[in-house]
């Protein structure tokens, strides 16, 4: 992997942020969540350009070489807009399981195809609890011509867009993954209603699907690459939560009442301040735990658990009060701050639910005793 | 540059100091004020000032070397410009001819007590009501301070006065290096709720104080008092960032030995508090580690008024969880656990509270690092006299 300065690092995520700036804005993001799909392919491809498709893919495979810690600076960009593409899936899970593979040979022309935003992965990785710790409740059964799957897999982020799909299955009860073309995918797809419009999720019910098994991912890659995307979306909550308190903020020194400023009374000024620390929290945990794995030293887990669930309560925290300390203007549609409170709440429960991650978190602590 | 000192305080530490007996060489038993005077002398004290006030001219960076070879060999002394906070409000404040009179007893001598608070003046300092009359050349004292650390021990004490009161709140104060030892100033400690006694009451009862005292300039104060509390903050920055070496990682947080112990760790509802309790705990103190970086790199860092408010909640909340921990039996001081659960939930207040409260720091928070409005003070700009008490 290649190591990056923090100027580099920088420097990526101003990129990325112009370019979301142009495309990804409030007034795009509101037209978006209105189509059939909520995704933005000419956008994608623009990122694709850029190589940030290829962020965590290989060199060897057309793409950057980047670490964790490159994705979690740029999903704390792609949280400041809520931007919505597939870039968890596709960018941070997919290239990590699809490189502990050990067919290169099978892997190698997908990796290239993330790389250029030719392809796009989605990753069914949990039933219907939602919680990607749990065993998985698709099963996968070898068959004359390699393997096949059956099962429900539920909370799947950008199914419709995907061309292809990493499963998460049951083999002779232990973890492995499975690569599905979305195609050959007997029970199609459909979106849920979210109450969070900005991100899509669905439900795939697989009844025999042909796929192939990525060869030597089994318990730890899998793992691994979980705790992968509970940096990534840490990051994602760090720049949402971000992003939200600083509109606040503007908001209590341009908003007047009794002829003031409405920041200048202490009801709201504590509620600020306490805000702070929690912003501020989540911010350094979410790039420690991404500086920790990326280095591999032995807190890792801790730190991921740690960053996952404060990320994830805070944004909800503050994205919650900021609506308060708003008042009216923030119950209304209009205002971005319920965009923001909702994407929250999808946060605290995709890939496991902050309790459980808190859990896993005191685990980690126990095992210390 | 730099090694040439480090040899030459090493070299005079080895001749004068005896880092196996704590003590200076050649005497049985460590006399604080001969050894201090020595340690000034050498202008080890205080490096950082000039030569005519017991200093060497250095920098810093220079003075770090001097005070990495006293903590190297447990030699007391170093640092007295940083951390002696009476020393060094003279030698930043006061005239030629104070510093000439006081700064060697000072420096020679334990730690100047902070007469501030009073009753009627906590969050509102500038409220302070200890009036302090004209009288010869000096003087006549009476009033009350409250909250004062080592008031037994000073032998002088920084005091914030009223001298006007006719002038607005922050106009008419005085700023004093005060005598402790003399007729008229009685010290009675004050016991707190965890039953210690860290903390006196100050009585002052017409003592005196000469006009030679006043630090900065009759009547302005406040403003000396800005830049002595200045100091007082930076040290207390410093000392977080002192105790905090390299890795915010824990070994076992006492919380979780506490729980494990108990055999709660099965209750759901309570392994999400323990849990919590830990990450606000470890959040901290990786804020703090982040702080830390940000200091050496940019000089300051607004990460650091967070941490008092991060602490009120981690003690208030692992004091709460312990007491659920041990349940019931928590009523009886009859068990180390319950003796130290009840102690933590009282000595929490000292962080939420002291200092300043968490409120007036939210107001700090709010101000100056978020940038929102200063509140309104509405006794700002009357004179002293009509502002209403109590």
């Amino acid at each position: 992997m290649l190591e990056f300065s923090g100027e580099e690092r920088q420097a990526i995520c101003d990129t990325f942020d112009r370019l979301l700036s142009d495309n990804a804005n409030e007034e795009a993001l509101r037209k978006l969540i209105e189509t059939e799909s909520g995704f933005d392919n000419s956008l994608w491809q623009k990122m694709a350009e850029l190589g940030l498709t290829g962020l965590m893919v290989d060199p060897d495979y057309d793409g950057i070489g980047a670490n964790i810690q490159e994705a979690e600076a740029l999903m704390e960009v792609a949280g400041k807009y809520l931007y919505n593409g597939p870039f968890i899936s596709s960018c941070v899970v997919a290239p990590a399981l699809l490189q502990a593979s050990s067919n290169l040979s099978m892997v190698g022309p997908h990796l290239k195809n993330i790389a250029s935003g030719n392809s796009i992965f989605a990753i069914a990785g949990c039933g219907q609890t939602g919680d990607w710790t749990q065993p998985p409740t698709v099963n996968a059964i070898q068959n004359a011509d390699g393997w096949e799957l059956s099962g429900p897999a539920h909370f799947i982020t950008h199914a419709l867009t995907a061309s292809h799909c990493l499963v998460i299955a049951n083999e002779g009860g232990e973890r492995a993954a499975f690569l599905v073309d979305m195609n050959d995918c007997l029970v199609p797809a459909k979106y849920q209603s979210t109450d969070d419009r900005t991100l899509r999720l669905s439900n795939i019910t697989f009844h025999g699907s042909q796929a192939l098994r990525l060869e030597s991912v089994g318990e730890k890659q899998i793992d691994d690459a979980l705790h992968l995307a509970l940096i990534a979306l840490a990051g994602e909550q760090v720049g949402g939560m971000r992003a939200m308190f600083k509109i606040t903020i503007q908001y209590l020194n341009t908003r007047f009442q009794f002829g003031e400023p409405i920041g200048r009374f202490q009801a709201l000024k504590h509620m600020a301040a306490d805000l702070l620390v929690d912003v501020e929290s989540a911010s350094t945990v979410a790039r420690i735990a991404a500086q920790t794995m990326a280095s591999g030293s032995g807190d890792s887990e801790l730190l991921t658990y740690l960053a996952a669930f404060t990320c994830a309560d805070n944004f909800r925290k503050v994205t919650a009060d900021a609506i308060q300390l708003h008042g009216g203007i923030a119950y209304t549609m209009e205002h971005p701050a319920h965009l923001y409170w909702r994407r929250a709440q999808t946060g605290q429960w995709l890939y496991a639910s902050s309790d459980k991650l808190r859990d896993l978190y005191l685990l980690e602590m126990e095992a210390k005793l | 540059m730099s090694g040439d000192l480090k040899a030459k305080v090493e070299g005079w530490l080895d001749v004068h100091w005896d880092s196996i007996n704590n003590r200076q060489v050649g005497t049985a038993i460590y006399d604080a004020k001969t050894w201090l005077a020595k340690v000034v002398d050498a202008g080890y004290a205080t490096p950082t000032w000039p030569v005519k006030w017991y200093g060497l001219g250095l920098s810093w960076k220079e003075a770090r070397v001097i005070e990495d070879a006293f903590q190297a060999r447990s030699a007391k002394g170093w640092g007295r410009d940083r951390y002696h906070l009476g020393a060094i409000t003279i030698f930043k404040l006061g005239s030629d001819a104070l510093k000439t009179e006081l700064l060697y007893e000072l420096l020679t001598g334990p730690i100047c007590c902070l007469l501030y608070s009073e009753p009627g003046a906590g969050s509102d300092l500038a409220g302070v009501r200890t009036r302090a009359v004209k009288d010869g050349d000096g003087f006549v004292v009476t009033g009350q301070k409250v909250w004062t650390s080592n008031a037994v021990e000073a032998e002088y004490g920084m005091l914030l006065t009223r001298t006007d009161m006719d002038a607005a709140k922050h106009q008419g104060i005085t700023f004093f290096i005060f005598p402790m030892k003399q007729p008229g100033v009685e010290v009675r400690p004050i016991n707190q709720i965890t039953g210690e006694s860290e903390f006196n009451e100050v009585f002052i009862t017409e003592a005196r104080v000469s006009e030679r005292f006043i630090i900065g300039e009759y009547n302005q104060g406040w403003k000396s008092f800005q830049t002595a509390i200045a100091s007082e903050r930076l040290i207390m920055g410093q000392g977080i960032t002192a105790r905090l070496g390299g890795t915010a990682a824990e070994k076992v947080p006492a919380l979780l030995q506490l729980a494990h112990k108990h055999g709660v760790l099965q209750d759901p509802v309570l392994r999400q508090d323990v849990a919590q309790a830990l990450a606000y705990r470890q959040l901290n103190a990786l804020n703090m580690l982040r702080a830390k970086g940000e200091i050496m790199k940019n000089g300051a860092s607004s990460l650091s008024s967070l941490g008092k408010l991060a602490m009120s909640r981690i003690q208030h909340g692992e004091a709460r969880i312990s007491a659920k921990i041990l349940g019931p039996q928590v009523l009886f001081n009859e068990t180390e656990d319950a003796l130290n659960a009840n102690f933590d939930g009282a000595k929490a207040y000292m962080n939420s509270i002291g200092g300043g409260t968490d409120q007036i720091q939210r107001n700090i928070i709010a101000e100056r690092v978020l940038g929102l409005p200063k509140s309104m003070d509405i006794s700002r700009n009357i004179p002293f006299k009509d502002i209403k008490s109590g």
